[in-house]
């Protein structure tokens, strides 16, 4: 697993503004022989701006908490507000415009496709929210500048190294300016050097658009770099710490 | 069906059956020494249904188009024999004059006097021969005939007399009503039986009254019974069946024939199927007895039945032959989706095979695992082909029964050896596919299996590609030595082709880049394929010679080369989709996932896209051939001006048509003999010619000199072809280049068969072809066919209508008015559109067969994107979280699976009209002056229909990516 070496840089402390209000989730998957009790009734509140960082041990749930929250799964008890919007209440169609206008993704293998240019993968989730296509390039091109990747703008994932292609993935996450990104394992696949390279570029983020990250991650030193952690076990949350990256 | 392709197909059958044991003893092989390779093998079988059943789809095609073809063969035979058989009844051969013509009762012209007859029934009675069961003298005279009461009537038909005397080894008067076999010594002398065929034309029944026509007299006959077809019972030929049999003194009264007869049938000990075998026996011994008896100059045996079984049987293997060729197509296209879809499992189960490979398993035994499972799904898959092969051949067998009712009885029929062949074929083709296939998908590297990363593409080929691209082109140029050589086409195009793919792989070799190389590749073979296309290039390599075969190599080598410069190149296309305006772009992610995944995809996209144009492409050239050829022979000149032909009964001579048509129509008409051409005939047509002799400027001077001289002629344009005239036999007029307009004139000798007068003139002129079939013979001025031949016996009138439309009825007009003298009209519009919609209605149940070709290529589409589901699971994941909506990510697939099958079509259709406007527009083609028609109408329903069903097949793969649940396919590895 890689790691990240603790940071100079410091997070804007985010404001009082709840943006997800996560009450007694509950989800249990039936592989047919069994019943998985992903979460067991989890409560969780993040305000605007905020880092917050999930994690705990392979199985605990960490992962299904983020899919649900942010509307990828669906849940079998309790309650999700996203910006005051129950997304459970929602029709799949009008989640998933939702979804396109105020979430990004960021996943621990990229998930770029592979036979788009990186110029092409970032300005997809525009295209597909209805932006015309001279103004979604020159998002896309903006975005790409801000990893700093313009200059391989117009090449393929598999022409572009780990830590590119995760760069990649930020850029497509942040190109529609959305309210919460949400990141699974961004640094799972990468070595150090790039792990740290892509938390400096989440925390910049955070600070300057006071985006809000929810982070499902193994690694300690990136949780660190959040405001506050929450640690899962057995599909509850056990406990949460406030980093002092944060304070 | 006995061969095919002209090897027996008992020899067939037993080659096929030692490589069939051949394929089962590998696998059993395979089970013996390596039995847990086997057990992986058919243990993949089941992990997804679906790609099971489309691989048993792809896989049984083959099969099924071998099955329906040689079925189809069977069904033929088996139908031309079975009228054959009923045609002739007991009747095995026929005694007849010596020096006439074999052929149909009603085309016989041989008259045996009653001297002869007499001697020779005289010499049977004394023979005693136990292979020959009796014989039977025969008369047969054409004559008009109506039925007052049902208003009915008919110009010609067959009126037979036979002896009642000697009708017992012939029981073949048989009545429909009660079935009892009939004699004519019942009947008086002015009764007689009628034949099926003429009792439904005339609607007679028992006990009504019919008249004939003898020289314009009217002659009462009641009819007694109505009895079944045979050759006895008045059926002239295939196509002529009406007729009616009376006593033979009756007849010989009647016709004023005292004693003649025109033939004397033999009937061969046995029944009517079993006689046959006696034949050659039976012919000796008659052949013997004729120089015993002094009559080999005046008497010659024709073995009729067996003669016509043969054809039969002959019929059958050209049809199986005819329609196995045009299924290549689909059979290569089935043999592609086998490759592809072993590749595919391969790709699926990369990681796995690397595993495998990485504790220990050899190369050997992954083919031996793979094998293992394609003979699996083979001998499935061959044997519902086989069936469902027969199930086709019923279906064409009806088509058939519909298209030729007219001429005969078509019943399904299957042969146990055809399936044989059938079953046998498709698992050895499948077998060596698979094994080919398996080989190829063990060829992998283990690291990189393992970590499922893609093999690298677009390097330098290694030293082996060197050699395969040197071979290539040594191998090429000695095949197009070989074809320039022999003059022959195959050779050197194959050559041609084999050399141009060989410089690519040695270019690739040294470091060229793909594209490049592989585009002017590409571009060249098509280039050359359209100009060496009907000899067109005959300065640079002489003529060369080339059959259908062409047809095949041309599509193969065309839609190879197509496919490359396309899967080269189409992200020309992705790059258009990306300048497309802001209006497009909602959809425009759509439609560029749409083109790069089939790009990414060489192979994949290659293989189906080379599926679906191999088939489009036969579809639509055998659709832009026969519209020009129809173009050809539809037009008015096909006609030469004539509308309507009046053909004069020999027995009711009409004399002055004129006259006779003057009381009893208001129309404008000519008058002309056949083959004796007068001054009428010259003015008042307007015959196109092809070809002249030097010296005569236009077709005008070529029909005066027939009016002005009596030493020229003009013939149609199927005497200058092997095979001689339309329809007819023995003769192939050589010196005249039938691509050069001009020619020096060709002497022709004519001989009076009767008189043996010989008359020489010099043809001046050929018809044009398209006008051929309406005017076939050689036309010779009416002096010399006077001084030749005598008057003569047939005389055809040619009239021209004010309105050509009412030719039809002009036609039926004519005939209502001359029916007492038996004259038959026939409109010349009818005759050809007759004609035209026969030839149709075969193309279209051709085309219907070749389209099941079709099927492979919607089959892959299919697997592929059955496979991109599974293969993309967690991208499409990534498209739902990031705002793909269920209904964009389906549309998505539906556009992907588009866009490979409407570049299919686009190659398929322009390969096609390339390549058949070069043989159309060519010398070489007698089309080549008409012009070049494109059959928009065929090709739209072609293409609409590849496509429709190919959105059908994405269908279900597409909503399968569409309810993907998002999480979970996130996860998905």
């Amino acid at each position: 697993m890689a790691t990240t070496s603790p940071s100079t840089a410091s997070l804007r402390s985010p404001d009082g503004e709840i943006v997800i209000e996560a009450t007694n989730i509950v989800k249990t998957y039936d592989t047919g022989r069994v019943q998985v009790h992903a979460l067991r009734g989890v409560s969780l509140s993040v305000k605007r701006g905020e880092m917050v960082a999930i994690m705990g041990p392979s199985g605990c749930g960490k992962t299904t908490l983020l899919n649900c929250l942010s509307g990828l799964d669906v849940i079998d008890e309790g309650r999700i507000l996203i910006e005051d919007v129950d997304i459970n209440q929602l029709s799949d169609n009008t989640k998933t415009e939702y979804r396109a206008k105020r979430m990004g993704f960021v996943f621990q293998f990229y998930n770029l496709l592979p036979v788009l240019s990186a110029v092409e993968n970032v300005e997809l989730p525009l295209l597909v929210a209805g932006e015309g296509a001279k103004k979604s390039r020159q998002r896309a091109l903006d975005a790409l500048g801000r990893v700093h990747l313009e200059e391989w703008a117009s090449h393929r994932p598999g022409e572009l190294s780990g830590g590119q292609r995760q760069r990649v993935t930020v850029a497509r996450s942040l190109v529609n300016e959305p309210a919460i990104v949400w990141a699974d394992e961004p640094t799972g696949d990468l070595d150090s050097t790039n792990a740290t390279e892509i938390m400096d570029l989440l925390c910049d983020l955070n600070e300057k658009n006071n985006q809000t990250f929810v982070i499902v991650t193994h690694d300690p030193g990136i949780s660190a770099r959040c405001h506050r952690t929450v640690h899962m076990r057995d599909g509850l949350i056990t406990d949460e710490q406030t980093s002092a990256a944060a304070s | 069906m006995d061969s095919f392709f002209g090897v027996s197909t008992t020899s067939i059958m037993l080659v096929l059956l030692v490589l069939l044991g051949l394929s089962f003893a590998t696998v059993i092989y395979v089970i013996l020494r390596n039995r847990i390779m086997f057990f992986m093998g058919l243990r993949n079988m089941p992990r997804r249904p679906a790609q099971t059943v489309l691989i048993i789809i792809g896989l049984m095609l083959s099969t099924l188009i071998i099955s329906a073809a040689l079925t189809t063969g069977d069904t033929v035979d088996r139908s031309f024999s079975a009228a054959t058989f009923n045609l002739l009844g007991h009747t095995d051969e026929w005694i007849q004059r010596f020096g006439e013509e074999e052929g149909p009762p009603r085309n016989i012209e041989s008259v045996i006097p009653q001297e002869l007859g007499e001697r020779l029934g005289a010499a049977l009675e004394a023979a005693d021969d136990s292979d020959i069961d009796g014989y039977l003298p025969l008369l047969f005279e054409q004559v008009p005939i109506v039925n007052p009461e049902s208003g009915q009537s008919e110009p010609s038909v067959n009126f037979v007399g036979v002896d009642g005397a000697l009708l017992d080894a012939f029981p073949d008067i048989v009545s429909t009503t009660s079935g009892e076999i009939l004699n004519v010594n019942a009947l008086a002398s002015d009764e007689a039986f009628l034949n099926e065929s003429a009792a439904d034309t005339l609607a007679t029944e028992p006990g009504d009254q019919v008249q004939i026509f003898v020289q314009g007299q009217e002659v009462s006959f009641t009819i007694v019974d109505v009895v079944e077809d045979r050759v006895i019972t008045g059926v002239g030929d295939f196509n002529v069946k009406e007729g009616l049999v009376t006593r033979l003194d009756t007849l010989q009264r009647v016709f004023d024939r005292p004693g003649e007869v025109n033939i004397i049938a033999i009937s061969n000990a046995g029944g009517v199927r079993d006689g046959i075998g006696l034949t050659d026996s039976v012919v000796t011994s008659l052949d013997r007895l004729f120089a015993a008896e002094g009559l080999s100059d005046d008497l010659a045996i024709y073995d009729v039945k067996r003669d016509l079984v043969e054809s039969s049987e002959e019929a059958g293997n050209f049809m199986a032959t005819f329609f196995v060729i045009f299924g290549l197509f689909s059979i290569a296209s089935g043999m592609l989706l086998i490759v592809m879809i072993f590749v595919m499992l391969a790709a699926e189960r990369k990681s796995e095979l690397g595993m495998a490979r990485a504790v220990g398993t050899k190369r050997g035994q992954l083919i031996q695992m793979f094998m293992s499972e394609g003979m699996a799904y083979n001998v499935v898959s061959a044997m519902v082909g086989s069936a469902l092969g027969v199930l086709v051949a019923v279906g064409i067998a009806l088509v058939m029964g519909r298209i030729f009712s007219d001429f005969f009885d078509i019943q399904p029929h299957v042969t146990m050896r055809s399936m044989v062949i059938s079953y046998s074929l498709g698992v050895v083709l499948t077998f060596l596919t698979v094994t080919f296939a398996s080989w190829r998908a063990s060829n992998l590297n283990i690291v990189r299996a393992i970590r499922d990363i893609p093999e690298p593409t677009g390097g330098r080929m290694g030293r082996r590609w060197l050699a395969t691209g040197l071979i290539g082109i040594a191998l090429g140029v000695l095949f197009i030595y070989y074809g320039l050589n022999s003059n022959l086409a195959f050779p050197f195009a194959f050559g041609a082709s084999l050399a141009t793919a060989g410089m690519a792989i040695a270019l690739r070799f040294l470091g060229l880049k793909e594209r490049p190389v592989f585009t002017s590749a590409g571009l060249f073979l098509l280039l050359f394929w359209g100009f060496t296309a009907g000899n067109r290039l005959e300065f640079l390599f002489g003529k060369l010679d080339g059959d259908f075969e062409m047809f095949f190599l041309s599509g193969i080598v065309m839609v190879a080369a197509s496919t490359f410069v396309f899967v080269h190149n189409a992200d020309i296309v992705l790059a258009g989709l990306s300048r497309l305006g802001d209006s497009f772009s909602p959809i425009l992610p759509i439609m560029r996932t749409a083109v790069a995944y089939p790009m990414a995809n060489k192979f994949r996209t290659g293989m189906t896209l080379a599926m679906i144009s191999l088939v489009i492409f036969a579809l639509t050239m055998m659709s832009a051939m026969n519209l020009n050829f129809n173009l050809l022979f539809l037009t008015d000149n096909a006609r030469g001006g004539w509308d309507v032909i009046v053909d004069e009964n020999p027995n009711n001579p009409i004399g002055d048509l004129t006259s006779a048509l003057e009381a009893g129509g208001d129309m404008e008409f000519g008058d002309y003999p056949v083959f004796g051409v007068d001054a009428g005939f010259v003015d008042g047509g307007d015959i196109p010619l092809g070809n002249r002799a030097r010296g005569f400027e236009t077709d005008e001077a070529v029909w005066e000199a027939l009016k002005t001289r009596d030493d020229v002629a003009v013939v149609d344009h199927f005497a200058l072809e092997a095979g001689g005239f339309f329809g007819g036999d023995g003769l192939t007029i050589s010196g005249i280049d039938e691509n050069e307009t001009e020619f020096d004139p060709v002497r022709l000798i004519l001989q009076d068969p009767i008189s043996g007068t010989q008359t020489a003139v010099d043809i001046i002129g050929v018809i044009e072809l398209g006008a051929s079939a309406s005017f076939f013979g050689i036309y010779i001025p009416a002096t010399a066919f006077r001084d030749g031949f005598g008057e003569p016996l047939l005389t055809r009138h040619f009239v021209r209508l004010n309105d050509p439309d009412e030719s039809k009825a002009v036609a039926q007009e004519i005939e209502a008015s001359l029916l007492t003298l038996g004259a038959q009209g026939e409109s010349l519009k009818q005759r050809v559109d007759d004609d035209q919609a026969l030839f149709r209605n075969f193309f279209l149940l051709m085309q219907g067969f070749m389209g099941l070709g079709l099927f492979v290529g919607i089959a892959a589409v299919g697997v592929i994107a059955f496979r991109s589901v599974v293969e993309r699971r967690q991208q499409i994941g990534m498209l739902r979280a990031i705002g793909y909506k269920r209904s964009t990510v389906a549309l998505s697939f539906m556009l992907e699976s588009s866009f490979i099958t409407l570049l299919g079509i686009v190659s398929g259709v322009g390969l096609a009209l390339w390549l058949s406007f070069f043989l159309i527009t060519s010398d070489e083609f007698p089309t080549s002056d008409a012009g070049y028609a494109i059959p928009w109408f065929r090709i739209l329903v072609i293409s609409g229909f590849a496509f429709g069903a190919s959105l059908l097949m994405t269908f279900v793969p597409a909503r399968q990516a569409a309810s993907v649940p998002i999480a979970e396919a996130l996860r998905y590895e």
